[in-house]
C-alpha cells in the first residue's frame, strides 16, 4: 500500500509540473476575438478587440508597422496574458491592403496558435469607428461575409484562401470589401499577389 | 500466463494498421515540396509494398510453424536468444524514441508550450508500462476502441475540410527529385513487420491477406491526409510543422471547429499503444510477459534516450533517422527472421533424418 | 449411532448459551416403553400451527406400542409425520444450519436419526417492486430475502428439470444459506467449479448480504473499478440471464442476487428493452451509452477546456462562461471539485433522511446550494449545470454509479491540471484496465473488444425477437473466454 501511495504521489506531482504551468485559465485569459489595422496620420494602429459580454466593444490599441511587431506591443504593454487563439476575425483598412496585408499573412502563416480558418476583411474608415462605437458590429460582419461567400463561392474569406492566393501568385482574387453608409454592406475587391500591380475593383 | 491465450490474427492486424496510421499522424516531414499529389500517392504506395517485402519472412515463419520467431529463437537456439533478445530490446528502444520525440516536440509546439518534453515523456512512457504488463492481448482489445475512435476522428478532420478545397492547382503530378526520400519516409510502417515477427505465436487464423488489407488501408489513410493537405491547405501546409495537426484546425462545422482535439488524443493514444506493444515484444523477447523486471528497465532506457535528445542534438539526428530506422527494421523483420528459417529447416531435416534412421 | 435427547439438548443449551429463543419441548410417546421425543426449533422461526398440524399432534396421537427406539424413529418418518418436507440428517452442524433456518427438528431418545420438518414461517417483506429496477412492462415481481421464495419466483419462470438449485454454507459464524442456480444445459462445469472454489475460499464469519461475496467471486489480478459481478432484485432478469449459461448466486436474507459472469455491455441492457420496439429499444440503449460517457467525461472536459483551452468553447458560450466564472472567487477546478463533492453530499443525505424530510432536503439543495449560491456570485450557473447534466446522466446507468463517480472525480482532478492531454492517457489507462478484466474468466468487455459481430444484436441495438432467436448466446462461448464447455 505505501509503494501505491507513493506511485500516486509522484505521478501527481509529475502531472501537476506538467500540467499547471501552463494553464490559461478562461477567467483570466484574454482572448482576442477581432483585430482591426486603421491608419492614423501616416501611422498604422492596430487595435486589439477582447471578447467580453459587454455593451461596447472593448479595445486596445497599438501602433506598430506590422502585426508581428503589434502582437508583441500589445503583449509587453497592455494584455500580457493575450490569447489570440480564437482570432476570428482580421479587418484591414482598404488604404494599407498593399502596405500590409501579405507582411500580416505571412506573419500568421509562421505561427501555429493562429486559426487558420478567421476571417480577413477590407474595410473602409467608416466601419472602423462603427466598430468602436456600437455593439454586435463583429457579428453583423460576420453574416455579411458568411452570405458573400455563399453568392460569390470565389471570393476567399478565411485567411487560409488568401494566403494561398498570395503565395500562388496569380492573376488576381477577390477578397470582401466592406463599407459603410449607414448600414454595412460587403463587397468583393479583386486584388493582386504582387503587390506593384494595380489594384483593380 | 498472458502468452498463453491466443487471440485473432485480424484484430493484430488491425492494431498493426493502426501503429502504422500513428506515423502520418506525427508527420513532421514534407513530402517533395515541388511534387504533386500523384508522385506523393506513389511515394506512399510505394513505401507500403517495401513494406509488406519486411512482413514475408515473418508470414513463412507463421505459416510454416505457426510460432513467431522469438519462440523459435528460444527454442531452437537458446544461447543466441540473449543476443537476439537484447537486439530486439535496443531496436524497440530506438523505434519507441523515434516516435517519441515528434510526437513529444509537436506537443510542446502546438498544445503546451511550457512544458518540458521529458516530462511529457515520462508520463506517457509511465502509462505505456502499465499497459505492456497486461500484455499484447489486452492491448490489441484496445485497439478496437481506438480503431472506432480514428474513425470518428478522421471523419471530422476529412469532413470538416471539406468546405476549404480547392483544386485551381489541378493534380499535378511533381517532380521525381525527392521521390527517393518519400519512398524512404513511407517504409517507415515496415516497423509493424518487426512487431508481426515478434507476436504472430500469439495469433490464430492469419491469412496472408491480412497484412496486404491492413497495409492498402493504412495507404488509404496516408493518402487521404495527402489530399487534404494538398487541396485543402495549399501553400499553407509548408509554413507550418506537423501539417496533418494543421488539416485538423482547419476543419469545422460552421461555428464549430476544435478538430483539433480529437487529433490530440488520437495521436496521443495510437503513440501509447504503439510504445506499450513494443514493450510487450521486449517481454517477449525475454520470455517473461508482462513481466514488470523486464519492462522497467526497458522503460526507464527509452526515457533516457529521450533525455539525451533534448540535450544532443546530434543524438536526436541520430535517433530520429529515417535511413537508420529503415535499415534497423531491415535487421529485424528480414535477416533475423530468415537466418531462423534456415535453422527450423535445419531442424526439420535433422529431424527427418533421425526419423528414417530410426527403425 | 444412537443419541439421547439430554445430551442434544444440554450441548444446543451450552453452544445457544441457554438463548431464549432456543425451545426444546419434550414429551413422551405413546409406547409402553415411554420413549421420549422432542421437538426443537427456534422461537420466531417456525409456523406453530404447522408445526402442531404436521409434527406434534400425529406424534402424541399415534400409539408405538413396544416398538424399540430404532424402530419408532423409522417409523415416524414412515407413517407419522404429516409433511411432505421430511429432511433426515444425523450430525450436530446439521441440526443447528436446520434449526436456525426456520426447521423443527424432531429427535426420539436412542434413534439414529434426525428428522427435520420444514415449517419456516417468519414475518417477512411481501413480493413487491424492486425500487433499483423499475419496468415500465414487465413483471412487478421482486425478490425478497428469504431463499425458499426467491428460488420458487425463478422455479415458476423456469418449469425446466434442467434449472438446478445447489445448496452451499458460507460464514463460519453466521453460516448463511446460498443456492447456486444454474441451467444444467446451459451452464459451463468449468465455470461452476470456478465459482464453487471461490465460494469455498470465502473465509468470511459473517455473511449478511449476497454483496459482502462479490469481492470473493471477482476474478484474482483485475481491476475492481468496475465490477465483474452483476446484481439483479428481479427474477425474470435473473432467468433470461440463467439461460445465456450464467450462474445466479442467491443469498439467504438478502434480495439481491448476483450473477456471474457479468459484461460491461449488460450494465446498458434493461428488461423494458426485450418489451419494447426495436427502435426504440436501441435508442435507448445509445441514449444510455451517451449519458455514461457525458456523466464521466463532461465535468473533466469542461475543466481541461476552461483551465487550459477556452479557445475551443464555442464563441457564444465561452462569452457566457467566461463572464460567470469571472465572478466567481474559486479557480474553475476547485469550484467543480466543490459543486460535485456538494452533490455527492446531498445524494446521500437525500437516500438516508426520512421521506418526510425529502422535501424540505430537495427546496435547500435546489434553492439555497444551487439559486442562492449562483446569485451570490459562489459558484457559476455554467459549472452548475455541467455538474448537474452529469450527475442526472450518472442515474441512466444506476449500477455503474460506483465507477461512474470514482472516474468523474479523477477526470476532473487530471483535467484541472493537465488539460485535454491528462484526460487522454487515463481515459487510455482505463480502457486497458477495463480491456484486462474478466469476469470468471470471461472478457468483461466481451462483444465490444474482443469483438463479436454476431452478439452487436444486442449491444447497441436490440435486434427484433425472430432473429435474436436465431442464435442461442452462451456466455461460455464468448470470443476468448477461458472456460470451456
Amino acid at each position: 500500500m505505501p509503494r501505491k501511495i507513493s506511485i500516486l504521489l509522484l505521478s501527481l506531482s509529475l502531472i501537476f509540473s506538467s500540467g499547471c504551468r501552463n494553464s490559461r485559465q478562461i477567467e483570466n485569459a484574454a482572448i482576442i476575438e477581432n483585430v482591426s489595422v486603421t491608419v492614423e496620420g501616416g501611422q498604422i494602429r492596430y487595435t486589439f478587440y477582447r471578447l467580453s459580454e459587454g455593451e461596447k466593444p472593448w479595445g486596445v490599441t497599438v501602433r506598430a508597422e506590422s502585426f508581428e511587431k503589434a502582437c508583441k506591443k500589445a503583449r509587453e504593454m497592455y494584455i500580457p496574458n493575450m490569447s489570440l487563439a480564437k482570432l476570428e476575425l482580421l479587418m484591414i483598412n482598404e488604404r494599407l491592403q498593399s502596405r500590409i496585408m501579405k507582411q500580416d499573412v505571412e506573419y500568421i502563416s509562421q505561427n501555429s496558435f493562429f486559426s487558420p480558418i478567421a476571417y480577413v476583411t477590407l474595410c473602409d474608415g467608416k466601419t472602423m469607428r462603427k466598430l468602436d462605437a456600437e455593439e454586435r458590429v463583429q457579428d453583423v460582419i460576420e453574416e455579411q461575409l458568411i452570405l458573400l461567400k455563399k453568392n460569390k463561392p470565389q471570393v476567399c474569406i478565411d485567411y487560409l484562401s488568401v494566403f494561398n492566393h498570395l503565395e500562388r501568385e496569380c492573376e488576381g482574387f477577390y477578397v470582401p470589401l466592406i463599407r459603410c453608409d449607414g448600414e454595412i454592406r460587403v463587397t468583393a475587391k479583386r486584388i493582386y499577389a504582387d503587390k506593384t500591380q494595380k489594384n483593380e475593383k | 500466463m498472458k502468452d498463453r491465450v491466443r487471440f485473432s490474427s485480424k484484430r493484430l492486424f488491425l492494431t498493426l494498421m493502426l501503429c502504422a496510421c500513428a506515423v502520418i499522424l506525427l508527420q513532421n516531414y514534407s513530402l517533395g515540396r515541388g511534387g504533386g499529389f500523384i508522385l506523393d500517392v506513389i511515394a506512399v504506395f510505394s513505401g507500403l509494398a517495401l513494406s509488406f517485402v519486411f512482413f514475408i519472412p515473418s508470414i513463412i515463419l507463421k505459416k510454416k510453424t505457426d510460432a513467431d520467431l522469438l519462440m523459435l529463437a528460444r527454442q531452437r537456439t537458446p544461447r543466441a536468444a540473449v543476443a537476439v533478445s537484447i537486439f530486439y530490446a535496443a531496436y524497440f528502444a530506438y523505434t519507441a524514441t523515434f516516435f517519441l520525440i515528434p510526437y513529444t516536440d509537436m506537443f510542446s509546439k502546438k498544445y503546451y508550450p511550457e512544458v518540458s518534453r521529458c516530462v511529457i515523456a515520462l508520463l506517457l512512457i509511465a502509462a505505456c508500462v502499465y499497459a505492456a504488463t497486461k500484455g499484447a492481448n489486452v492491448i490489441t482489445r484496445f485497439g478496437i476502441f481506438l480503431f472506432a475512435f480514428a474513425m470518428l476522428t478522421n471523419l471530422l478532420m476529412f469532413g470538416g475540410s471539406l468546405t476549404a478545397l480547392d483544386f485551381s492547382n489541378g493534380f499535378r503530378i511533381g517532380d521525381a527529385d525527392s521521390l527517393f526520400g518519400d519512398v524512404v519516409y513511407f517504409c517507415a510502417p515496415s516497423f509493424t513487420a518487426v512487431i508481426f515477427a515478434c507476436l504472430a505465436g500469439q495469433g490464430r487464423g492469419f491469412t496472408v491477406k491480412q497484412p496486404v488489407i491492413a497495409l492498402l488501408l493504412s495507404g488509404l489513410k496516408y493518402s487521404l491526409v495527402l489530399f487534404f493537405i494538398r487541396y485543402a491547405l495549399g501553400s499553407y501546409a509548408d509554413r507550418q510543422e506537423y501539417r496533418t495537426f494543421v488539416l485538423s484546425r482547419v476543419a469545422h462545422f460552421g461555428a464549430y471547429a476544435g478538430v483539433e482535439s480529437f487529433y490530440l488524443a488520437l495521436a496521443t493514444m495510437s503513440v501509447f499503444m504503439t510504445v506499450s506493444l513494443f514493450f510487450c515484444c521486449v517481454c517477449r523477447s525475454a520470455g517473461m510477459s508482462g513481466s514488470l523486471r523486464v519492462i522497467v528497465p526497458e522503460a526507464v532506457f527509452v526515457f533516457l534516450l529521450n533525455l539525451l535528445t533534448k540535450y544532443n542534438q546530434t543524438a536526436e539526428a541520430l535517433l530520429t533517422n529515417k535511413y537508420i530506422l529503415l535499415f534497423l527494421t531491415f535487421i529485424a523483420a528480414v535477416v533475423i527472421p530468415v537466418l531462423y528459417l534456415f535453422v527450423w529447416r535445419k531442424f526439420n531435416a535433422e529431424k527427418n533424418k533421425h526419423i528414417i534412421t530410426e527403425p | 449411532m444412537k443419541y439421547s435427547i439430554k445430551e442434544i439438548k444440554d450441548r444446543l443449551k451450552a453452544d445457544f448459551s441457554d438463548s431464549a429463543d432456543l425451545s426444546v419441548r419434550e414429551f413422551v410417546l405413546k409406547s409402553s416403553r415411554g420413549v421420549k421425543a422432542a421437538v426443537i426449533t427456534m422461537e420466531g422461526l417456525c409456523d406453530k400451527e404447522q408445526l402442531a398440524q404436521t409434527a406434534l399432534n400425529p406424534l402424541l396421537s399415534f400409539d408405538f406400542e413396544d416398538m424399540e427406539p430404532k424402530e419408532i424413529s423409522r417409523t415416524v418418518l414412515g407413517s407419522v409425520i404429516a409433511s411432505s418436507d421430511v429432511i433426515p440428517f444425523d450430525s450436530y452442524g446439521e441440526l443447528i444450519t436446520y434449526i436456525t433456518s426456520g426447521f423443527a427438528v424432531i429427535a426420539v431418545d436412542g434413534g439414529e436419526k434426525l428428522f427435520a420438518v420444514g415449517v419456516q414461517g417468519y414475518a417477512s417483506r411481501s413480493v413487491s417492486e424492486p425500487e433499483s429496477e423499475v419496468v415500465q412492462r414487465g413483471s412487478r415481481e421482486g425478490f425478497v430475502e428469504p431463499l425458499r421464495v426467491n428460488m420458487s419466483m425463478i422455479r415458476r419462470r423456469i418449469k425446466s428439470p434442467l434449472l438446478v438449485f445447489e445448496q452451499l454454507t458460507v460464514g463460519s459464524g453466521s453460516r448463511t444459506q446460498l443456492m447456486l442456480c444454474y441451467l444444467h444445459d446451459r451452464a459451463s462445469p468449468e465455470l461452476l467449479d470456478k465459482l464453487r472454489k471461490r465460494l469455498a475460499a470465502c473465509d468470511l464469519e459473517t455473511v449478511l448480504a449476497s454483496g459482502y461475496l462479490s469481492d470473493y467471486l471477482e476474478d484474482e489480478g483485475t481491476s475492481r473499478l468496475f465490477s465483474g459481478v452483476g446484481i439483479s432484485e428481479r427474477p425474470d432478469t435473473v432467468c433470461g440471464k440463467l439461460t445465456e449459461g450464467r450462474i445466479a448466486v442467491i443469498a439467504d436474507g438478502s434480495p439481491a442476487v448476483l450473477i456471474m459472469p457479468h459484461l460491461f455491455v449488460e450494465e446498458f441492457q434493461g428488461v423494458d428493452d426485450y418489451s419494447n420496439r426495436t427502435y426504440y429499444a436501441a435508442f435507448i440503449r445509445i441514449l444510455k451509452y451517451l449519458s455514461f460517457l457525458v456523466s464521466v467525461f463532461l465535468p473533466g472536459l469542461y475543466t481541461a477546456l476552461a483551465q487550459f483551452h477556452p479557445e475551443y468553447f464555442p464563441t457564444f458560450i465561452l462569452k457566457k462562461t467566461a463572464q460567470s466564472l469571472s465572478e466567481t472567487p474559486l479557480p474553475v477546478t476547485l469550484e467543480v471539485l466543490f459543486i460535485a463533492f456538494v452533490y455527492e453530499i446531498m445524494k446521500e443525505a437525500g437516500l438516508r433522511i426520512p421521506k418526510s424530510l425529502g422535501h424540505a432536503v430537495s427546496i435547500v439543495g435546489a434553492l439555497v446550494i444551487g439559486d442562492s449560491a449562483v446569485n451570490a456570485g459562489f459558484i457559476s450557473a455554467s459549472t452548475l449545470m455541467v455538474v448537474a447534466a452529469a450527475a442526472i446522466c450518472g442515474y441512466v446507468t444506476s449500477p455503474l454509479y460506483p465507477p461512474i463517480m470514482v472516474l468523474r472525480f479523477i477526470f476532473i482532478i487530471v483535467g484541472g491540471i493537465a488539460g485535454l492531454w491528462g484526460i487522454v492517457l487515463v481515459t487510455a489507462v482505463v480502457i486497458i484496465s477495463m480491456c484486462s478484466k474478466t469476469s470468471l474468466g470471461v472478457p468483461y468487455m466481451s462483444s465490444l473488444s474482443p469483438f463479436s459481430l454476431k452478439s452487436m444484436r444486442d449491444v447497441f441495438i436490440r435486434s427484433g425477437w425472430r432473429t435474436l432467436s436465431r442464435h442461442t448466446i452462451r456466455v461460455q462461448k464468448f470470443p476468448e473466454t477461458e472456460v470451456k464447455g
